[in-house]
Formats: structure tokens, C-alpha cells, sequence
């Protein structure tokens, strides 16, 4: 859920998200924006992602690469969900009663949300 | 115009932004060149899609003096932008509309494809612009190659100009809406922009304060296909969203398949299908839009349609900032059109650090303007959202200028 991502984000080693990071990085033309944004989000690429490579490898002779490749892609508006995890996200009661911050009725119970 | 040929091109590579990129250069009035257009060994058709083609003849008509060239294989494109005319009458417009055709091959794309860059240059031209847009290959309703509707462009990015002083006289009619078609199939539909308030420069925009999602309206459209669709998925929406806001409202439009005429004069009817588009408004007027249309192949109940619509929009809220994503790209372009003055606008962590975002920024240093300043909004770090201060280059309407 999202607390844990923030409670993972918040004491995570290096701490993602920081504005300050974001700004050295915009304009760091070493760094495609892809890895810009990983880098900001904290999404190490740690072994898990090398093991996967090395799968790709393998088979790649047989099987047409995956084109995951962010040069491949095409510019879209909409992002692609997870429909099923979203509608998880959604009904849970906690994350509802979280998030009613963010709309007017909001404002009386709970935390007070941001902007006024 | 003299001043033009001593410019040295401007070098982009790649295909993704285009459209941006082309914009920026229609703009700052500055010819660039695109190389390596889907050049990679991995794809499998090289060079300049349909639907880039389609656009780059948009651009055409609707400046003058603009010079297009692309390599044998489409992979490398020049382009030498004119004047932004508008649909100045002699200019390929007719009766001051410029009638433009989506072809049969562009129906990848939705007509928003075409729409939302359009409208960045619109403000800027030199008389007003109307386009119709029309053929097999355009869609009004949301694709899966992830267009927004052009319900989503009327009501979540054409409310945006106001801001910049854009106000009067725009509008987006939907003349005939169509559906993203099955393999083999075609489109369709009729949309009509007009967009006639020109402006010298955008204002200064200063936005800060999301404020809080107050009301939620929307547009749910059914397409040859029986309107139950439309309350079907009206009815799941509300019960995702009626928790959070009581105040929602979505319109229903049925509307019959769109015809077209085949050469020997008997009609053939386009695609059907039936989608939801919904915005969310905050007390600052703030917008926050999602949209989700039946595929073309089908198999998905209406009911489902609207959930993930709702759960959309909830997500597009939760990344916060006063702007969304799928508006950010004409925001920051008007913002760096401005009078030379810093405007500011809060935007969600999710929505600056995407790779869209990042990239708008750098393509926008290139064609000259000073690089974005980023700091925290308020004194929640890490979580709140992000103040964006960008310095206008009061670069607007060069092409009235240089004229």
C-alpha cells in the first residue's frame, strides 16, 4: 500500500525524491531521462535486474527481443495500469480515508491536507 | 527571414517528442533536425510513421513558408519552420477552415494526437485557427495507444489557456464521434477546433495551490453501440468516486456509428465502441482527467470501463500538483513562451521526475531557454509537491515579429 512506500521512501539509504537531487540531474546530458528518473525514484539497479538481463540473453537467439527499450516505445498520454491492483489500492479503507484530504469534503476529518 | 539560413540546425535524435520538438522549433522559429528516426536495429519499420507524416502536413498548412524534407528512408527529417498563419483564407484553407485529413493508415493515433500541439501554436498565429479533422483514421475517442479523447482536450486541456489569457472563442465540437477500429477497420470521425484568441505573449502563470477536488464531471460517449453502455459505466464510476466527492456529473452522448462513403457511393459504416472521460476539478480550479475507452477488440463490460476510469482519475489525483501529466507538456511550453518574467507552478513528484518531463525540459534548453528552477513546495520534502520556476523567454509569436 502507499504507507509502506512512503515508510520505505522515507528511511530508505539513499534518500529518493530529493528535490535538490533532481535539479543536478535535469540537465546532466551523461544521463538519458530514463535514468534520471530512476535515479530520483531510488530504483537501484540491483542484481535482481542483472539476473534478468542475462536471462534475456540466453533465449535471445530464438526469440525476438523484448522491446522494453525506452528508444522503442511511443510517446502516449495515458499510462498503462494495473487495473486489478489499482481497484486493491482503491477499496481498501485505509488509503480512502487517507486520501479524502485531497478533496473538499475532506477537510473536517483527519489530517489536514495540503494547500488551503 | 535572412536571419534564418545563418541559424545553424538544431540536432535532435530519435523519435519520441516530435511533435514537441517540432512545436518548440515552429516557435522559437529555429530549424532543427531529427536524425535516427526509429533507426535502431530493433525496429522493425524505420523512419517517420504515418501519423508524424500526417502532422508534419498539418504544420505545413497551417504556416507559411515552412520547409520540409525527409531522407529516402524517413529516418531523417528537416525541418525550417514559416509563420504560423493560422487559417489565414488563401493558405490552404478554405472559407478560413482548413479541412485536414487523417488518413486510413495514421488510425494508431487518436485525433488528440494531432489536437493538443496544435492548440500550443494556435495562440501564436497570425489570424485565427479552425480545423476540421476528418477520415479513416480519426478517432475521437481514446486509443490504446494511449491518446486522451478529445472530450479530455475540451474539458481538461483547453480550460488550461485561460490561464496564459487564452479564453475567448475556443472550442472543440465533436461533429462525429468514432472509436479506436479493429484491425482492418477505419474510424471515421469529425472534430472541429477552433481556436481564435491570439494572443502577443501568454501571461505569467503563477500556480501553486492544488486546492482540493471539489466536483467531478465527465463525458461518457457511446458509439453504434446501445447507450445502456453509457449508464453502465456511469453507475460503476460513481460508486468508486461518490466516496471521496458527491458532486459528480457525467453527461451521456449516443451517437450513431459514423459513415463514410465508398468511391462507388454506398456507405460503410466505422468503428463502435464506448468509453468514459472524466475531470476532476479542484477549488482552485486545478484539473485532474482520465480516460478509458472499450478496446477495439472488445470483451471489456462497460461496467468495468468506468471503474478503471474512476480508479484513473483517482491515481492522476494522488500524483498531485496543480497540473496533470497529460497537460504538463502545453503548460510548461506556454510558460516558456511568457513575458520575461518567472512564472511558477507546482507540479507532483511523479509528474516532473518522468522521463517526458525531463526530456521537455532539456529539449527546451536546447532551443534556448534558461533551464527550470526546482525547489519544494512548502516545507513538506520528499512528499510534497515540487515548485517549477520557469524564466519566459517573450519569444511569442517570433514569426509576427520577423514578418
Amino acid at each position: 500500500s502507499n504507507l509502506r512506500e512512503n515508510a520505505k521512501r522515507m528511511h530508505g539509504r539513499n534518500r529518493p525524491y530529493r528535490t535538490t537531487d533532481l535539479a543536478k540531474m535535469m540537465y546532466n546530458l551523461t544521463l538519458s531521462p530514463a535514468e534520471v528518473v530512476k535515479k530520483w525514484r531510488g530504483e537501484l539497479e540491483d542484481d535482481e535486474e542483472d539476473v534478468e538481463i542475462e536471462d534475456e540473453v540466453d533465449d535471445d537467439f530464438f526469440k525476438k527481443r523484448k522491446s522494453d527499450n525506452p528508444e522503442d516505445a511511443e510517446d502516449r498520454y495515458i499510462p498503462i495500469f494495473d487495473y486489478a491492483a489499482l481497484e486493491e489500492k482503491w477499496e481498501d479503507e485505509e488509503n480512502i480515508e487517507a486520501f479524502k484530504s485531497r478533496f473538499a469534503i475532506g477537510h473536517l476529518n483527519g489530517k489536514s491536507g495540503d494547500g488551503d | 527571414m535572412a536571419s534564418e539560413t545563418s541559424q545553424s540546425l538544431l540536432r535532435f535524435t530519435g523519435h519520441r517528442h516530435l511533435r514537441t520538438r517540432l512545436v518548440l522549433a515552429t516557435l522559437t522559429g529555429r530549424p532543427i533536425r531529427i536524425s535516427q528516426i526509429r533507426a535502431s536495429s530493433s525496429s522493425t519499420t524505420p523512419g517517420l510513421t504515418p501519423p508524424e507524416v500526417s502532422f508534419l502536413r498539418l504544420l505545413d498548412s497551417i504556416t507559411n513558408g515552412s520547409a520540409i524534407e525527409f531522407s529516402m528512408t524517413g529516418t531523417t527529417l528537416v525541418y525550417r519552420p514559416g509563420l504560423i498563419t493560422g487559417s489565414a483564407e488563401g493558405l490552404g484553407a478554405q472559407g478560413g477552415v482548413i479541412r485536414h485529413e487523417i488518413g486510413r493508415e495514421c488510425r494508431d493515433r487518436g485525433a488528440s494526437w494531432w489536437i493538443v500541439p496544435l492548440c500550443i501554436l494556435a495562440g501564436f498565429a497570425k489570424a485565427g485557427v479552425n480545423v476540421v479533422f476528418h477520415g479513416e483514421g480519426c478517432i475521437t475517442a481514446a486509443t490504446p495507444g494511449g491518446d486522451v479523447s478529445v472530450d479530455t482536450v475540451r474539458t481538461a486541456i483547453l480550460p488550461l489557456y485561460k490561464n496564459f489569457g487564452m479564453e475567448r472563442n475556443i472550442e472543440i465540437r465533436v461533429l462525429k464521434r468514432s472509436c479506436s477500429p479493429p484491425r482492418g477497420g477505419f474510424a471515421g470521425g469529425e472534430v472541429q477546433l477552433v481556436f481564435n484568441h491570439q494572443v502577443r505573449l501568454p501571461k505569467t502563470l503563477h500556480l501553486l495551490n492544488p486546492g482540493r477536488v471539489k466536483r467531478i464531471r465527465g463525458v461518457a460517449y457511446a458509439v453504434g453501440v446501445s447507450g445502456s453502455n453509457n449508464a453502465r459505466a456511469i453507475e460503476a464510476a460513481r460508486g468508486v468516486l461518490n466516496k471521496f466527492v458527491p458532486d459528480t456529473y457525467i453527461f451521456s452522448d449516443v451517437a450513431k456509428a459514423p459513415l463514410l462513403e465508398n468511391k462507388d457511393g454506398t456507405k460503410k459504416k466505422g468503428a463502435v465502441g464506448f468509453g468514459l472521460s472524466l475531470v476532476g476539478e479542484s477549488s482552485t480550479n486545478c484539473l485532474y482527467s482520465a480516460d478509458v475507452a472499450s478496446p477495439p477488440e472488445g470483451g471489456v463490460p462497460a461496467e468495468d470501463i468506468g471503474k478503471r476510469a474512476a480508479y484513473q482519475l483517482l491515481e492522476s489525483i494522488e500524483r498531485g500538483g496543480c497540473v496533470e501529466k497529460t497537460a504538463v507538456e502545453s503548460v510548461m511550453v506556454l510558460m516558456s513562451m511568457g513575458s520575461e518574467d518567472v512564472g511558477r507552478v507546482a507540479l507532483g513528484r511523479e509528474v516532473l521526475g518522468s522521463e517526458e518531463v525531463v526530456q521537455l525540459g532539456r529539449d527546451l534548453s536546447v532551443v534556448g531557454h534558461s533551464g527550470w528552477g526546482l525547489r519544494d513546495a512548502g516545507e513538506a520534502k520528499e512528499d510534497g509537491d515540487v515548485v517549477v520556476s520557469v524564466v519566459g523567454r517573450g519569444v511569442g509569436n517570433v514569426g509576427r515579429k520577423i514578418a
